[in-house]
């Protein structure tokens, strides 16, 4: 609760700051600022230190996993804006009011993290999706980041409106909007409540792109601003994936048999668009976000499985997935050239940069002692003890495997090949001490992964 | 109240702290300063291995239990230290003979670079770790952690002088021939915790005593533990690699090619005593390997030349009676042979190493004789080595090798004639090399009769040390025969290696036996004597000495039997197998990942018509799949 | 006919979506019904004044796709968008009571929210007609 009226408030102060004051520097520091106390009052609440208590008739929720998984969003949008926040300046004049948005996205994610009901999912995915369409278009003269922000809209109101058809046929077959109420079994499983199921299974699968709903995804991230790309990609995406767990845990979890096998079907689609096509990219972007479908195939793993391992898998993925992809978009963000080429004689050029993008990638490729194979591994585990189905966990072991191609692809370009033109990179100390503190911090979670887990059960 | 022996982890962690800081500051330390370091750390380790040893005497063993190593469902490694009888044994002689052996090092090495020196000594430090890890860990695991470290280390040390190709390769061998050994041990682990669930010697002993353990298991089991143990203690047939060893400096050969790692092998199977007691198979190939090796190393010791491969291949051979008794089942008298042959092989070692030093370099002893006179510490010190292994009375040798002839004896007669023909063999290669070095004329260059000279204190005095020890260091095991209760050694070790029951031959045999070998013995040195006093470098040797001296040709055996054929097995995959058909396969994945790359690529048309149609196309699948095909 | 509505109103399951669908058909049929009659009944003369555009008389000049100024469509939407939110009044007006001092400061967050946003709205000048 402290943090959801916090980064409300944090937007309202962000959207006044730039029309008081005049210095980019201090708008920056004000929201890094309002960053740490959100997740410094994120973590009292986790303490059980609660400022302002409101009766919310259990719409909202704030139990423990919804709290360390609010922390781990809030600390990584904290990473994310003292490396990348400069960077905006370059997107457009209305600073202020990115930052502002992407306070109102922290706030529709504390929203979906913690829902009860229904109604509070359906506005936190809106309070999400609508400033993420405008951090898509923000960057006004570029015809691409229209024609992205356009397409994002339409087809984010389509399923917007798939979201709430589902909401209306399961109010309709349960007469409640409380995920409690719907659990409940009680006489015949009316074809209403499945179709309702099924259509809010569409609508969120369509917001963190899980294939066959991903098609907007490489247009849109390729689109936007690399800034609010590397943002929508991690914290959004993994913002969302918890509201998808917990509607299907808290909400589904009665009718288990009736959606565990499209779940697998989805997985392993996911897994497989996500994987092969990112093989033939060319520019990093793209890759990058093929690979954020691939990897959310990974996510939706612990969606299936269903079960305190794997929400445990959830936890440790979403950090691995977020630190090590910001990581790699903030380095991305300073090059002039987006295609693999581009990153051609890197390591020469600036050796300790390459050096943690090789640790962000390896963590992506899921290579041992990096906190993404320690997420990988407990997501497998965790599908391989919670199904009959062996097919898919082996399917996402082989997809693990094809994704060390194209990942590997920029290690090998950074490391083995000639540039062909001087690097015009500059970076800020700070950068370069943040970067190589979150490189530390992957590496660190892929040895001791329980660092971040036992803050689920103390 | 806690046990205090809970902080035995500090004996292992000085020597990986004397590692680290020599390791990070070789480049900023003075030498003196890393010899302070470096031997500063052995030496508390050597203490606190004492106070450990004096704890262990009144109270017995203790397993020290820091933290979960490793947790996969219900399989736990613990990282656990055991102190008991038989490790406190070890870590005496460990951080003992490997203290005096730093010392012997901070002069032996003194003309190297500082960084150079640095680096040798953190080796050096990392080993006594690794060993000190193998010794003390509670499970097989945390043994085979210890296990791997020391053939690193060993690797490393071999290696020393990077820059000589001949000894990279050495180094090569030596980490080749070790790692097929580690490989039977890492199999011989798994089978043990898929049989009993965890690695902690205690869980596994009581499963073994509970007669858990089938047949077949316990066979296989003990079978890979000694091919394990072949490899790290040099047996046939994977000897090969420690005579090459000789290519590190001599003190490394002295720790670790002589008094510690390649006891490894004997530790470990003493350790699983209970396992292997269990299975006579196994004993038998292990008597029977062990005599092998002992007679084959001793015979090709007797004509070599290089003063380090003579005490190379004697160690082989020593090793081979360690698992001749091991096989046997006299388990303490191979501990007791371990720690004996640890105190006159290091000595013999570092003695070679201060004849090395005084010829500057030069390790062919045809080209030396006479040193007697100039060398008067080290040749004094040197022969009190000769005569302990060679067994007379009253030195160390005497007492541990009458215990495992002893026991070869009670086993089987023949067995007894060829192992105490080895013995002889000993003393006769021994001698050999003695007199040829020390006493007649001297045979090298002007320039070396020039220089040499005796060496510094810092190398003499561990000599001196280590001949007190090589004579007096038996005397923990004097057989009953000479003084009722005299056999301290296997009266401690028993809580660990239960006692030999069983009805001895008498001791009107025993002191028979003593008496024989005794009298052959002296008589084979007497003959080396007239043999060798006025030594004489001859032309090429001829017949069954050339064999000798070729080593029975094992490694150009190898070489045709093994290498070559793996070779052209070798090239045939890659020629044929590799390329038409792995590739294939390989390469045939990949197109068909960046075929389907492409194709699938086209669906991402830009289109946001089409994709909501595709959308909407599987949302209809999906739903058809739901009402109408599943039940 | 009206037999069948009433079974479908009692039964349960898909039966009782059949008015449902007898509604779509009838409004479907209806449609379609209208306008083939009238193509069918109606006079056909066909002149250009027919497919001029008309609108409360006045001459039409141009076609509607023209670009205007970003602020017309800005105000328009801000209207809306500040009349939607207070449409929210009505269901509180009507719940007042029963809501009582909770739903009073829930309202007042509301309307301060509302209000911050009002603010900035002008503080930025998008209601500015002039440049």
């Amino acid at each position: 609760m402290n943090a959801l009226l916090l980064s409300a408030l944090m937007g309202v102060v962000m959207m006044f700051s730039g029309i008081v004051l005049k210095s980019k520097a201090a708008i920056r520091n004000i929201a890094i600022a309002g960053m740490l106390a959100l997740l410094l009052v994120n973590i009292l609440e986790m303490n059980g230190t609660v400022f302002l208590v409101i009766d919310s008739k259990g719409m909202i929720g704030f139990d423990r996993f919804a709290l360390l998984f609010n922390s781990i969003i809030f600390f990584s949008t904290f990473l994310y804006l003292t490396l990348s926040a400069r960077d905006m300046e370059k997107v457009g004049v209305n600073y202020a009011e990115y930052l502002a948005l992407i306070f109102f996205i922290l706030c529709g994610i504390a929203l979906v993290s913690s829902f009860r009901s229904l109604i509070i999912l359906f506005l936190g995915i809106e309070i999400i999706s609508i400033p993420l369409y405008i951090l898509t278009g923000s960057d006004k003269l570029n015809l691409k980041s229209n024609e992205a922000s356009l397409k994002y809209f339409l087809l984010g109101s389509f399923s917007t409106g798939l979201m709430l058809m589902g909401i209306a046929l399961i109010y309709g077959a349960k007469g409640t909007f409380y995920t409690s109420g719907i659990n409940m079994v009680n006489g015949a499983i009316s074809p209403l409540l499945i179709a309702g199921m099924l259509l809010l299974m569409f609508s969120m699968a369509f917001k963190v792109s899980v294939a066959p709903f991903h098609f907007w995804t490489p247009d849109v991230y390729d689109g936007a601003p690399t800034v609010f790309t590397s943002f929508m990609a991690t914290i959004v995406k993994a913002g969302v994936f918890i509201a998808f767990i917990r509607l299907f845990d808290e909400g589904f979890a009665s009718q288990q048999p009736k959606w565990k096998l499209i779940i697998a079907i989805l997985t392993a689609a996911t897994l497989l668009i996500g994987n092969i096509t990112a093989v033939f990219q060319q520019s990093v972007k793209r890759m990058l976000a093929y690979s954020s479908i691939a990897q959310a195939g990974f996510m939706l793993l612990s969606v299936y499985a269903m079960s305190p391992d794997s929400k445990e898998g959830l936890i440790l993925y979403a950090a691995a997935y977020c630190m090590a992809t910001i990581g790699i978009f903030a380095v991305l963000i300073k090059m002039s050239d987006y295609t693999f080429d581009g990153f051609n004689g890197f390591a020469k050029q600036q050796p300790l940069l390459a050096a943690v993008t090789t640790i962000f990638l390896l963590s992506l490729a899921g290579i041992p002692l990096t906190a993404g194979f320690m997420a990988k591994f407990y997501m497998i585990k965790a599908a391989m003890y919670n199904s009959g189905l062996l097919w898919l966990p082996i399917l996402a072991l082989v997809m693990a495997a094809v994704s060390v191609s194209y990942y590997f692809r920029v290690i090998q370009a950074m490391y083995f090949r000639e540039s062909s033109t001087p690097s015009t990179l500059t970076v800020t100390p700070a950068f370069r001490y943040t970067l190589v503190a979150l490189a530390a911090l992957v590496v660190l979670l892929g040895i001791f992964p329980n660092l971040l887990l036992a803050w689920l059960y103390f | 109240m806690e046990n205090v022996l809970q902080i035995v982890w500090l004996i292992p962690f000085l020597p990986l702290l004397g590692f680290l800081v020599n390791g990070l500051g070789r480049k900023y330390m003075p030498k003196a300063m890393v010899s302070i370091v470096g031997c500063g750390v052995i030496l508390a380790s050597f203490l606190m291995s004492i106070w450990v040893f004096i704890h262990v005497r009144e109270g017995g063993g203790y397993v020290a239990d820091y933290f979960n190593f490793i947790v996969v469902d219900k399989l736990k490694i613990p990282f656990a230290l055991q102190v008991d009888e038989l490790s406190s044994l070890f870590l005496m002689i460990i951080t003992g003979v490997g203290f005096l052996i730093h010392v012997y090092s901070t002069a032996y090495m003194h003309e190297e670079k500082p960084e150079h020196f640095g680096r040798y000594f953190a080796y050096l430090n990392l080993f006594v770790f690794s060993m000190l890890l193998l010794v003390m860990g509670a499970n097989y695991v945390i043994m085979f952690i210890g296990w791997e470290g020391v053939g690193l280390c060993s690797y490393l040390l071999i290696g020393y002088w990077f820059k000589n190709v001949a000894f990279n390769k050495a180094a090569n061998k030596a980490f080749v021939m070790n790692r097929i050994g580690d490989l039977a041990f890492l199999i011989a682990i798994f089978w043990i915790i898929a049989k009993v669930g965890n690695a902690n010697y205690a869980d596994v002993i009581a499963f073994a005593k509970a007669g858990k353990f089938g047949a077949s298991d316990i066979t296989v089991i003990t079978l890979l533990l000694f091919v394990g143990a072949t490899g790290k203690s040099a047996q046939i047939p994977l000897y090969t690699w420690l005579p090459d060893a000789m290519a590190g400096p001599t003190p490394v050969s002295a720790l670790i090619h002589a008094a510690t790692m390649v006891t490894a092998g004997i530790y470990m199977i003493a350790r699983s005593n209970a396992l292997y007691s269990l299975s006579d198979l196994t004993m038998h190939v292990v008597t029977y390997v062990g005599l092998a090796t002992a007679i084959l190393a001793a015979t090709i010791a007797v004509q070599q030349n290089d003063i380090k491969k003579v005490l190379a291949y004697s160690t082989v051979s020593q090793l081979g009676y360690m698992f001749m008794a091991l096989g046997l089942g006299a388990y303490s008298a191979a501990v007791f042979h371990v720690m004996t042959h640890a105190f006159f092989k290091a000595l013999l070692f570092l003695g070679s190493g201060s004849v090395i030093h005084a010829m500057s370099g030069e390790q062919d002893i045809r080209n030396m004789g006479g040193l007697g006179k100039k060398l008067k510490i080290t040749s004094f010190t040197f022969l009190m080595g000769c005569i302990a292994i060679a067994g007379i009375p009253p030195f160390s040798g005497f007492f541990s090798k009458d215990a495992i002839l002893l026991s070869a004896f009670e086993e089987n007669k023949a067995l007894y004639a060829v192992a105490l023909l080895g013995a002889l063999l000993t003393a006769f290669y021994m001698f050999r090399l003695f007199f040829i070095t020390f006493t007649g004329k001297f045979r090298g260059t002007e320039d070396q009769a020039h220089h040499v000279h005796e060496s510094p204190l810092s190398m003499t005095l561990p000599l001196i040390i280590l001949a007190v020890l090589a004579l007096a260091g038996g005397w923990v095991g004097i057989p009953e025969v000479f003084m009722k209760g005299g056999d301290k050694l296997s009266a401690f070790l028993s809580p660990v290696i239960p006692v030999k029951e069983g009805e001895s031959p008498g001791h009107s045999t025993e002191l028979a036996l003593m008496a024989i070998s005794t009298i052959a013995v002296l008589a084979v040195i007497a003959f080396s004597w007239f043999r060798f006093r006025g030594y004489q470098r001859k032309g090429e040797a001829q017949g069954l000495a050339k064999v000798l001296e070729n080593k029975w040709y094992v490694d150009e055996l190898y070489e045709k039997i093994i290498v070559k054929p793996l070779q052209q097995f070798g090239s045939f995959l890659n020629d044929v197998f590799e390329r038409s058909v792995v590739d294939g396969l390989v390469n045939g994945v990949g197109r068909a990942v960046s075929y389907s790359s492409r194709q699938l690529r086209l669906l991402q048309s830009g289109q946001v018509g089409s994709y909501v149609l595709l959308m909407v196309l599987s949302m209809l699948l999906i739903f058809v799949l739901q009402f109408f095909l599943r039940k | 006919m009206f037999q069948l509505l009433q079974s479908g109103l009692n039964g349960t399951g898909a039966g009782s979506y059949l008015p449902v669908v007898i509604q779509i058909i009838f409004a479907v049929g209806l449609v379609a019904f209208l306008m083939v009659v009238t193509h069918m009944l109606g006079p056909k003369r066909k002149t250009t004044d027919k497919l001029q555009n008309f609108s409360s008389g006045i001459e039409s000049h141009g076609d509607a796709r023209h670009p205007m100024a970003i602020k017309y469509f800005l105000t328009a939407i801000l209207f809306v968008l500040f009349d939607v939110e207070v449409i929210f009044f009505y269901p509180y007006a009507v719940n007042f009571k029963m809501l009582g001092w909770n739903g009073f400061w829930a309202v007042m967050l509301f309307v301060a929210f509302f209000l911050c946003g009002f603010i900035y709205i002008i503080k930025k000048g998008a209601l500015k007609w002039e440049d």
